[in-house]
């Protein structure tokens, strides 16, 4: 039996400690987890109850499905060629979990089932916010209503829904936060959340932006006499473990832009040089629009959560709730700070990183306004006058939340449980499937979100059935349509085909070639199955052989 | 694929071996209640036991005196220095007599008769003639705090453990760059490793500044006599026995040693430790240890060196065939999973070269830094040299004692850098 000096008492010089002992061990305790469980009950079941339904089907889930579609068929990081347009470890991990229901299931590897993966991801990061939320200090309730905020409010339901890059890296970063908050000060959990810092920005790299947040956040929670190896271990890491893809694409000689290949380099120069949206501030703005987008769902969550950020980030000097909470607070300042920038690119996506940020902004100010009330309550003399003050500044609060959020969020929601916007999709897809001929001889364009359901169909993936855009900007693609637009068969018009074709020449002249076979949904909605005519004009179609110039295995 | 199947397997066993020892390696910094458990306690002022100071000295004549005087400074009350010389050494014989008769009630002169002669010897000579109640060990070349006593006479009868082992702690950094790794070696094995061992109930004690309950001592039979790193067995014999053994470490109280003067004495010393953890791994005392854990941490640490060996020469060879063979990409980055360990390993070296230098009050320069970064490969080389000579003396039966000299240069070295 041996053992080392009994501890000292710990150094006196503790300073910082906003959260004691009691969520040390957040799994057994149990008034937490009874919080936590019926609530994250209720968030799944919202988000989960008409998934597959709404929000229509988008572009980018079809193309990270796709991609993680190709992982799990050993076809490499993409079935196109992989170009560095973001790091590909988002949909590695999207390939990891969905890899059983896809052996199972063939078909169930489409954008609309496998959304309820999803739910996975949305239950981890709203227990983590939960867990993170009592790491920084803030009571339960406050902790339980930034967990409501981040899974109910309409915009969170609307883009957590949908197979986004950001959900996953939102994951990693709010893990990152719960172990840089670890009560223990432990040295590898604070080299843990470098690793998982590391693995959201190579999930979605613009989670970059946070990291500062998050070594705030770390500096905070380490102890003086140890702080210099925890922080220095969490950046040594992170920075390790991000510098892995730069040397992944070094060993593919891929690193520097050269003829022929593609490049890291030349990826994030296009992502750095993306047409900017103009600034959220101008009116006729692509930013704007965004904004509004955003706003048509929700203005509880990013713009009070905006609010009570800059609130708290002015009163952080004052405010002991303030100071707890600032890591994530500077979290969602940078993420707005970068959003406002007058240039540059905003992703309709992007708000999906700041919401967790935001709702625990709100919350954190929630508490700050009930400590200030109770201050105030403490000056008056008789307790029962001042329990009164207390509760009944609670009570106000909540009043008004409910006033303000419930109608908001009750119609946001109710339009999300009930409405179907894929119809139409599928109508296409089985159109697709049934009418349109041998899958094996036959082309077509469609967008990447029905992509996966047409493989599934019978066609070849890659050149049988083709993501639109590749038919013009892949010269492995278009190298096998010599003939343009007359080696199509079809083209499956969706809104997005026909907003991005103005930039393609191919994808226009088959549309413009076509004639409409069959129509889904209305308006600006609609989809459009066109089919090129065959040998109208005395070009006999080349048949293709299966597979005949797949680039890139 | 088969390159590809044994890549992976040699890349990850390098990455677990590699993990584990920075694990381990790191341990007193896991959390600040660790970190402040690896100190002394505050002693309360009372004086419970009695001390018998071994210091053997063999042609230390330059350095002993001063040794000795400082001991006598201890701010304990109640102690004997017990110097072991060798019948053949008048030279530092003459230097002990004189110290003896300057404290006639303190310092005693003990003459070792082996025909040969080696450090487990000497005490083992001396044993028989101690008084106190706890036996404690030091070179003739260590500078012992006058306070480490009273905290030792403490930890003992606060915690009742059978051995206290108190830091030990290299100090010259900026003599060369292997004295740099050298030092921080020290630094990581005596500031955090051994507390680990300590926890886990397994022990390899250190050669001096080691405090053992005589009694506890003299029922073990003293030091092996056979083996190059008596100090290894001793404690392994105790942890396998059961004895509680606590390790404290405060940076004003270690006992402050020199490196090696050249590359090539290092070398020596390395390979006698190195060849006395073979030893103790085939005296097999430790298979007596009650837990699997226990077991296991034993043969893996003293194991270490031969590990420490050949990984040191096959990361590089991994990290080359993962540039230059054609393997596949996924694999490759699997191969660089043990560069990115060592990566990690040597940012945390720099930190620890930082905090030694801030515990120690000495000043470490930019070029420091750079020594030790550019050192690293160098004295993996060097380590693994010494092991693999090691193996070789050992295989050859070859045992006798690769003294490492003191010959008093230091001594003006070590004030400096203690100004």
């Amino acid at each position: 039996m041996t053992a080392t000096v009994p501890a000292a008492v710990p150094s006196a010089a503790d300073p910082v400690r906003p959260s004691a002992a009691p969520v040390a061990r957040f799994r057994r305790a149990r008034p937490d987890l009874l919080v936590c469980a019926p609530l994250l009950a209720v968030i799944l079941l919202v988000q989960g109850w008409n998934i597959t339904a709404f929000p229509a089907l988008s572009d980018d889930e079809g193309t990270y499905l796709s991609q993680a579609w190709a992982v799990q068929q050993g076809q490499g990081l993409a079935h196109y060629t992989y170009w560095y347009d973001h790091p590909p470890l988002g949909w590695i991990q999207l390939a990891l979990v969905t890899w059983v229901p896809s052996a199972i299931a063939p078909p169930s590897m489409a954008v609309g089932s496998m959304r309820c993966v999803m739910l996975l991801v949305t239950a981890v990061s709203a227990v983590l916010l939960f867990v993170l939320a009592r790491r920084l200090g803030l009571p339960r309730w406050a902790a339980a209503l930034g967990m409501a905020l981040f899974g109910l409010s309409p915009l969170s339901v609307v883009l957590q829904r949908e197979i986004f890059l950001d959900n996953i890296a939102v994951m990693w970063m709010l893990l990152a936060f719960v172990l840089a908050a670890s009560p223990s000060r432990h040295l590898w959990h604070h080299f843990g959340a470098g690793v998982a810092a590391a693995t959201a920005v190579l999930s979605k790299e613009t989670m970059l932006v946070v990291l500062p947040a998050l070594l705030v956040t770390m500096w905070r929670h380490s102890h003086r006499d140890t702080r210099k190896f925890a922080v220095t271990g969490a950046v040594t890491a992170c920075v390790l473990i991000g510098l892995c893809y730069p040397l992944y694409a070094l060993l593919k000689g891929e690193l520097w832009p050269g003829p022929g290949h593609v490049s890291l380099t030349d990826g994030i120069l296009f992502q750095m040089r993306r047409t900017g949206s103009g600034s959220i501030f101008s009116a006729h703005s692509g930013a704007h629009a965004v904004l509004n987008s955003w706003l048509y769902y929700d203005r509880v969550l990013p713009l009070g959560g905006l609010a009570a950020v800059v609130l708290l980030l002015l009163t952080a000097y004052w405010s002991g709730t303030g100071r707890a909470v600032f890591g994530p607070v500077l979290a969602a300042a940078l993420l707005a700070a970068v959003a406002m920038r007058p240039t540059g690119y905003l992703p309709a996506m992007y708000v999906i990183q700041a919401l967790p940020f935001l709702a625990l902004s709100l919350a954190g100010l929630a508490v700050a306004g009930t400590g200030l009330a109770e201050r105030v309550a403490r000056r008056v003399r008789r307790v029962a006058a001042a329990r009164l003050l207390r509760w009944s500044a609670v009570g106000a609060l909540g009043a008004l939340t409910a006033a303000v959020v419930v109608p908001n969020w009750y119609d946001g929601d109710r339009s999300v449980e009930t409405i179907d916007a894929n119809a139409a999709y599928r109508s296409a897809a089985l159109w697709m499937a049934t009418k349109a001929g041998d899958p094996a001889r036959t082309r077509v364009l469609v967008d990447d979100a029905l992509w996966l359901d047409l493989v599934h169909q019978g066609y070849r993936p890659g050149t049988g059935v083709i993501w639109f855009y590749k038919a013009d900007l892949d010269p492995a693609v278009s190298k096998t349509m010599p003939h343009g637009y007359r080696d199509i068969d079809y083209v499956v018009a969706t809104p997005t085909v026909r907003r991005d074709a103005v930039n393609l020449p191919t994808v226009r002249a088959a549309l413009d070639h076509s004639e409409t076979v069959a129509a889904f949904g209305s308006g600006d909605n609609r989809i459009e199955i066109r089919r090129v005519p065959k040998e109208a004009d005395g070009h006999p179609r080349v048949p293709q052989s299966p597979n005949s110039s797949r680039k890139d295995g | 694929m088969l390159v590809s199947v044994f890549v992976t397997a040699v890349s990850l066993t390098l990455f677990w071996m590699a993990a584990l020892t920075l694990w381990w390696q790191m341990h007193a910094w896991r959390t600040p209640e660790t970190l402040a458990a690896t100190r002394f306690d505050q002693p309360d002022g009372d004086a419970g036991c009695s001390f018998s100071l071994l210091v053997p000295a063999r042609h230390e004549q330059a350095v002993l005196e001063h040794t000795v005087t400082r001991l006598l400074e201890s701010s304990h009350g109640s102690f004997e220095i017990l110097v072991i010389v060798g019948h053949d050494d008048p030279e530092t014989t003459e230097v002990a007599e004189k110290v003896a008769a300057a404290a006639p009630y303190r310092v005693r002169v003990i003459v070792d008769t082996h025909e040969v002669k080696n450090k487990p010897k000497a005490l083992n000579t001396a044993l028989p003639q101690c008084r106190g109640e706890i036996v404690g060990v030091f070179d003739a070349e260590d500078q012992v705090h006058p306070e480490l006593l009273a905290h030792v006479d403490h930890a003992f009868r606060s915690t009742g453990a059978d051995v206290v082992q108190g830091g030990v702690q290299l100090i010259n950094f900026h003599s060369s760059w292997y004295s740099l790794r050298n030092c921080l070696e020290y630094f990581f094995w005596f500031r955090s490793r051994l507390h680990l061992h300590a926890l886990k109930g397994f022990i390899p004690l250190g050669g001096n500044t080691v405090f053992v309950r005589t009694a506890v001592l003299r029922e073990a039979g003293g030091w092996d006599q056979q083996c190059l790193a008596e100090d290894c067995d001793l404690g392994v014999r105790l942890s396998s026995a059961g004895r509680r053994v606590v390790v404290a470490y405060d940076a004003n109280m270690v006992t402050r040693e020199e490196t090696p003067g050249t590359l090539v004495s290092l070398l020596k010393q390395r390979t006698r430790w190195n060849q006395g953890f073979l030893q103790v791994y085939r005296k097999r005392d430790w298979t007596r240890l009650p837990t699997l854990g226990q077991r296991m941490l034993a043969r893996y640490t003293l194991s270490t060196p031969f590990l420490q060996a050949f990984s040191g020469v096959v990361i590089p060879v991994n990290a080359a065939i993962a540039i230059f063979l054609d393997v596949p990409v996924g694999i490759a980055v699997v191969t660089f999973l043990p560069a990115l360990t060592a990566l990690v390993t040597f940012v945390f070296e720099v930190v620890g070269l930082h905090d030694f230098g801030k515990q120690y009050g000495l000043q470490v320069r930019l070029s420091h830094y750079a020594k030790l970064l550019v050192g690293g490969p160098f004295y993996q080389l060097l380590l693994a040299g010494a092991a693999i000579r090691a193996v070789w003396r050992e295989s050859k039966g070859r045992s006798d004692w690769e003294l490492t000299e003191h010959v008093g240069a230091h001594l003006t070295t070590r004030e400096d850098v203690l100004q």
